[in-house]
């Protein structure tokens, strides 16, 4: 992995508001997905989804079945009936905080099934704790088996201009991580401005994130289509000036399945192709897979699902 | 069987991810088209009108080809039915109190809301249109501008105290429905609409109001050629001819309706500019040059041009072409297709151009390749073509962006300047002080700050130059189809004889006829503050009332005018940057001079036969006239809120820049300065021809004006009125001409404006009351004396 600073990169940049949030607007209704085009591509989002439960009352019980849930995203039935059943379709990892991350990596052993976990860390989710307890934090998850850290940005950082000081704080979460896969969540709902996300996405990436990604889910504002935009032409920047690929990962507010094809046909609009895949494209949510499920469902039967027809999560 | 069909898909799908048709069911519009047996006939006074012995065209899907319907072409016979329908349902629909018409209005646009899908099937597919921009733009336009209109007409009798509806309108509207006129029923006109061949969803509109009941006669479609559109405004009644077509279409119907009577008003051509700065969000640009260029937003070729910074050449070429690969053509009614296909014509118009284009040197770009056989022509971009290469002064033609580069602010605005045609422009920059620079700059219609293409009933949509000058929504919108109350309805007045080739190019010779009694007038043509001896070197004797010689005047000719015309353009700048306080007290300023002056002026106007009671109240409104335009310059222009968008919409009234007068005979002061003073308070500068039977007053208060005002602000010319007015209006660098003479005059200046297309206003050899204040003052010369600007300002960051 190389690093670069280049403050230059982010000294120029415009970002016009008004203009992306048409373009926001636009790119829902620009390209409808249906039919078995739709059930294909709901498949891929479900390979692509972060099965994420983020709460205090997670136990070793809700954790246990998340993990199997991720295992099985969808009734086995449904995908022989797609032709799909022995594609290995499962969600794309298991997401939760540091100290359930043996639970998961436990559930999932039992479950048979080498899906990665990912553990949110540093300070998540205000990222106001010391930097020496914010790297600890890390360490711990790796060591207890997790293989993706979720880190959140310092905000201060991005608000009073320290652009170097935010690369070299990535920078040592990167160190830390060691092999583990390093996603930096922006918290864009609280930069202030689309400009400062752009900024903010393109330190992140120079400091070595293999992924950004847009909020921890516990802000006032989550994943919304003008910010992603706006990440993704950093991440399209980045790609051209350095030749790497970034992965992107919008989390929270992401509940429908309608949602994940519009969510995918930005990737494809704004990337291409070869974004639309695990390695690049990552989705937090925990509800969005039922609605999937129920869409599928209703593809394959043609009949809307009831509650009790799919398994829970 | 089917099942294991879907499966495999899936499993591929699920691999290259591509995307699969979405194709909208046009199957209510193959539906209604059966209601007609596929025979489309016109819809005129709430019924179907099929007549026999006609020919008619076939509506064709534009990729297959395929036989829609046939559609009758009018005759003259049709036009005079549908005409007559408008005109019968015109004096019980314009005497409806104005709420009860909202109301029918709001009605209409109910009907077009639960009948949108109808609407929009039907005329994605048989335009070939991406079904997606007439679904979500046009439709809720139409449905929104109704509502304008119906809230405007509840209004009206307040509002718009003083004005009164023309009446009897007809509507050319030759290709784009979604274009408002088209739907928008003015305040309390009937309208005759001529729809172009084989476009069903004009006549689906008319059936929608027709059959409201109450007032069938009110929308009347008929479809035929554009040939019929002198046909339709030679009808008896007809006052208000809008087109909207292409602009030699525009210029010839504008020769052909000199002297019919109908006010003509033109939208013509559809040119957009996007001007991209080094310090423009790129990306944003990008998504707002697909917007303009490649999103099928209307059905005419619209004509897109591109000036990017150098600095941020490169930058910006490689992101619109990678945009460019992402483009998707196909089949209109694909809710996934960006643009669709247009027809065999325009196909081989596009490739006629790309050839031509490189065999001049240019680059040209189209991402992806098509197959030569495929309906679809892929979005195109051309490079590397200077201005004087002969393609790019030709029309480019859908789907294909000329992109040039530009050095500095001042560069790209003499770039963007240096076209006839002034339609819209979009500014791309960050920088406030800049974009704000460059869209006042902009000789255009509408300005959009990092955005292109918004649109609102509330805001005036029309452009300058050979663009015309007609204006749709917002209230100029209204007042194109308004007129001060009181004026009579416009009749032909074609003088059939009137050769154009001959009129006023020979100037009468004049012989010296004796001395001058009593003081000499001012001698000379006042041309760049100044005095000057005419080019002729001749004069011309002035009479009074009983024949005896008041003076000689300088006789001008056509370089006079064109010295004239020099100056004026060379004082323009400096006037145009006054503030209107500055102008103002410069108005003030003359008035208090004439005021001075006025024993003179009142000796010089007895001697002209007018009574000393008479000529002191002359003087004195004259005076009035000055002060009044000088106090109302101070509120001009306004800010509009607008739905959907946060900023304002600025509406700015701009100087037309050189204008040219020609006075009436009558009130040889009075009329001269009422027509000098609205003029130069909206920051015209102006060439004039005075009263030909007096000018010796006009000429006195040239006097004043060589102390007082810069030099070329006003200049006047006198000599034979035929001759100048020749002079004038074959002019190609006047912007406007008002022209107030005889009725072949008249004539002549309608005919010969289709030069530049500027807009003119003639009395059509009617004498106007300028001493009283509704035809001497009114709102009416504001309105012409300058013209709209609409600048969009998005905020937020």
């Amino acid at each position: 992995m190389a690093f670069y600073l280049d403050l230059s990169w982010i000294s120029k940049i415009q970002v016009n508001k008004p203009a992306v949030l048409r373009r926001a607007e636009q790119i829902q209704a620009r390209r409808p997905v249906k039919k078995e085009w739709q059930a294909a591509w709901l498949l891929k989002a479900v390979t692509c989804i972060d099965l994420t439960t983020l709460s205090g009352d997670d136990t070793a019980s809700n954790v246990q079945r998340l993990c199997y849930k991720a295992k099985y995203p969808i009734r086995e039935d449904l995908l022989k009936a797609l032709n799909m059943h022995d594609k290995g379709i499962t969600t794309a990892a298991v997401c939760v905080y540091p100290a359930r991350v043996c639970d998961a990596v436990k559930a999932l052993k039992a479950a048979g099934c080498d899906i990665p976990v990912a553990s949110v860390a540093t300070g998540f989710p205000a990222g106001q704790t010391h930097l020496k307890t914010r790297l600890e934090e890390i360490r711990l998850a790796v060591e207890d088996g997790a293989t993706e850290i979720d880190v959140v940005i310092n905000r201060t950082l991005v608000l009073t201009g320290q652009w170097k000081a935010l690369y070299d704080e990535i920078r040592q979460f990167r160190k830390a991580c060691g092999e583990a896969h390093l996603k930096t969540i922006l918290a864009t709902g609280e930069l202030g401005s689309l400009t400062n996300v752009y900024k903010a996405s393109m330190i992140a990436m120079m400091a070595g994130s293999d992924f950004i990604k847009t909020s921890t889910g516990k802000e006032t504002v989550n994943a919304t289509f003008p910010v992603a935009i706006v990440m993704l032409r950093a991440i399209r920047d980045f790609f051209w000036k350095t030749g790497n690929k970034v992965g992107f990962k919008p989390a929270g507010g992401i509940r429908s399945a309608k949602d994940s094809l519009v969510w995918l046909s930005l990737i494809k609009e704004e990337l291409g192709d070869e974004w639309m895949k695990p390695e690049l494209f990552r989705i937090g949510a925990s509800t969005l897979l039922a609605d999937i499920e129920r869409q599928i469902y209703h593809h394959v039967t043609g009949r809307y699902a009831a509650y009790h027809d799919l398994p829970m999560s | 069987m089917a099942a294991t069909r879907t499966a495999s898909r899936a499993c591929e799908i699920f691999t290259t991810l591509e995307y699969g048709p979405a194709p909208e069911s046009h199957a209510c519009a193959l539906a209604w088209l059966d209601t007609q047996d596929r025979h489309l006939g016109h819809y005129v006074n709430g019924q179907w009108l099929k007549p026999e012995h006609r020919s008619s065209v076939p509506c064709q899907d534009p990729i297959t080809g395929e036989n829609l319907a046939s559609c009758l072409q009018a005759q003259s016979e049709d036009v005079a039915a549908a005409v007559e329908a408008a005109r019968a349902s015109l004096e019980n629909w314009s005497t409806q109190p104005g709420a009860f018409r909202a109301q029918h209005l709001t009605r209409l646009a109910k009907a077009i809301q639960k009948h949108q899908r109808l609407l929009w099937t039907l005329e994605s597919l048989v335009t070939g249109r991406a079904v997606r921009e007439v679904r979500d733009r046009d439709v809720p336009l139409a449905q929104q501008l109704l509502q304008y209109h119906a809230v405007q007409a509840h209004t009206q009798e307040e509002a718009l105290a003083g004005w009164e509806p023309m009446g009897d309108l007809l509507c050319s509207c030759r290709s784009d429905w979604s274009h408002p006129d088209f739907c928008l029923l003015p305040p309390g006109c009937t309208v005759v609409v001529l729809a172009p061949p084989a476009s069903p969803t004009p006549l689906l509109l008319a059936q929608l109001a027709g059959e409201l009941g109450l007032f069938p006669g009110i929308l009347n479609v008929i479809s035929g050629p554009a040939s019929l559109g002198p046909v339709l405004a030679a009808q008896p009644g007809v006052q208000k001819m809008a087109f909207c077509g292409a602009i030699e279409e525009g210029r010839a119907l504008r020769r052909t309706l000199a002297g019919w009577g109908p006010e003509l008003g033109l939208a013509l051509g559809a040119e957009s500019l996007l001007l991209l700065t080094e310090v423009a969000d790129v990306d944003s640009a990008v998504e707002g040059i697909v917007d303009a260029a490649w999103s099928d937003r209307s059905r005419v070729r619209l004509l897109c041009s591109l000036l990017i910074q150098e600095a941020v050449w490169d930058e910006t070429m490689r992101r619109l072409q990678e945009r460019m690969g992402r483009l998707r053509c196909g089949r209109g009614l694909d809710g996934a297709v960006d643009m669709g296909a247009r027809g065999d014509a325009a196909h081989d118009l596009a490739q006629r151009y790309v050839r031509e284009a490189q065999s001049q040197g240019a680059q040209v770009f189209q991402a992806g390749s098509m197959p030569s056989d495929s309906p679809f022509f892929p979005p195109t971009l051309v490079s590397d073509l200077p201005p004087a290469s002969p393609c790019t002064q030709a029309e480019v033609p859908w789907p294909l962006v000329v992109a040039s580069p530009f050095r500095t602010a001042k560069e790209a605005l003499a770039v963007a300047n240096g076209t006839p045609r002034g339609g819209s422009a979009s500014v791309w920059s960050e920088r406030l002080g800049q974009a704000l620079e460059l869209a006042y700059g902009l000789q255009v219609g509408t300005v959009w700050i990092n955005a292109h293409g918004l649109r609102d009933p509330a805001v005036p949509t029309g452009g300058c130059k050979e663009s015309g000058s007609s204006w749709h929504g917002g209230q100029d919108g209204l007042y194109e189809y308004l007129r001060p109350s009181g004026t009579p309805a416009w009749i032909p007045y074609l003088s059939k004889t009137l050769d154009y080739d001959s009129f006023g190019v020979a100037l009468p010779s004049t012989l010296p006829a004796g001395p001058e009694a009593g003081p000499a007038p001012p001698y000379g043509l006042f041309v760049g503050g100044r005095f000057q001896a005419p080019g002729a070197r001749s004069s011309r004797p002035i009479r009074d009332s009983q024949g005896s010689l008041l003076g000689y005047v300088a006789e001008g000719g056509a370089k006079d005018i064109r010295g004239a015309v020099e100056a004026a353009h060379q004082a323009a700048p400096g006037w145009m940057s006054q503030s209107p306080a500055a102008r103002a007290a410069l108005l003030w300023a003359l008035a208090a001079a004439l005021q001075r002056r006025e024993p003179n002026l009142v000796s010089r106007l007895e001697r002209h036969g007018v009574e000393l009671k008479v000529a002191k109240a002359e003087v004195e409104l004259s005076v009035k006239r000055l002060r009044a335009w000088g106090a109302r310059v101070q509120a001009q222009g306004c800010a509009l809120q607008v739905a959907e968008l946060r900023g304002p919409v600025l509406r700015l009234r701009e100087p037309l820049g050189v204008l040219a007068i020609v006075c009436p005979d009558e009130w040889p002061l009075l009329a001269f300065v009422s027509l000098l003073a609205p003029a130069l308070a909206h920051g015209n500068t102006v060439v004039l021809v005075p009263s030909g039977a007096s000018p010796i007053p006009a000429l006195e208060v040239c006097q004043e004006m060589a102390a007082l005002l810069p030099a070329g602000l006003v200049n006047v010319v006198t000599g034979d009125r035929d001759h100048l007015t020749r002079c004038l209006a074959l002019h190609q660098d006047i912007q406007a001409l008002w022209y107030f003479g005889s009725a072949q005059g008249s004539q002549f200046v309608e005919w010969a404006s289709a030069g530049n297309l500027k807009p003119v206003w003639v009395n059509r050899g009617c004498p106007r009351a300028w001493d009283q204040q509704a035809e001497g003052a009114g709102p009416e010369l504001g309105l012409r004396a300058a013209r709209t600007k609409a600048l969009w300002l998005p905020m937020g960051d």
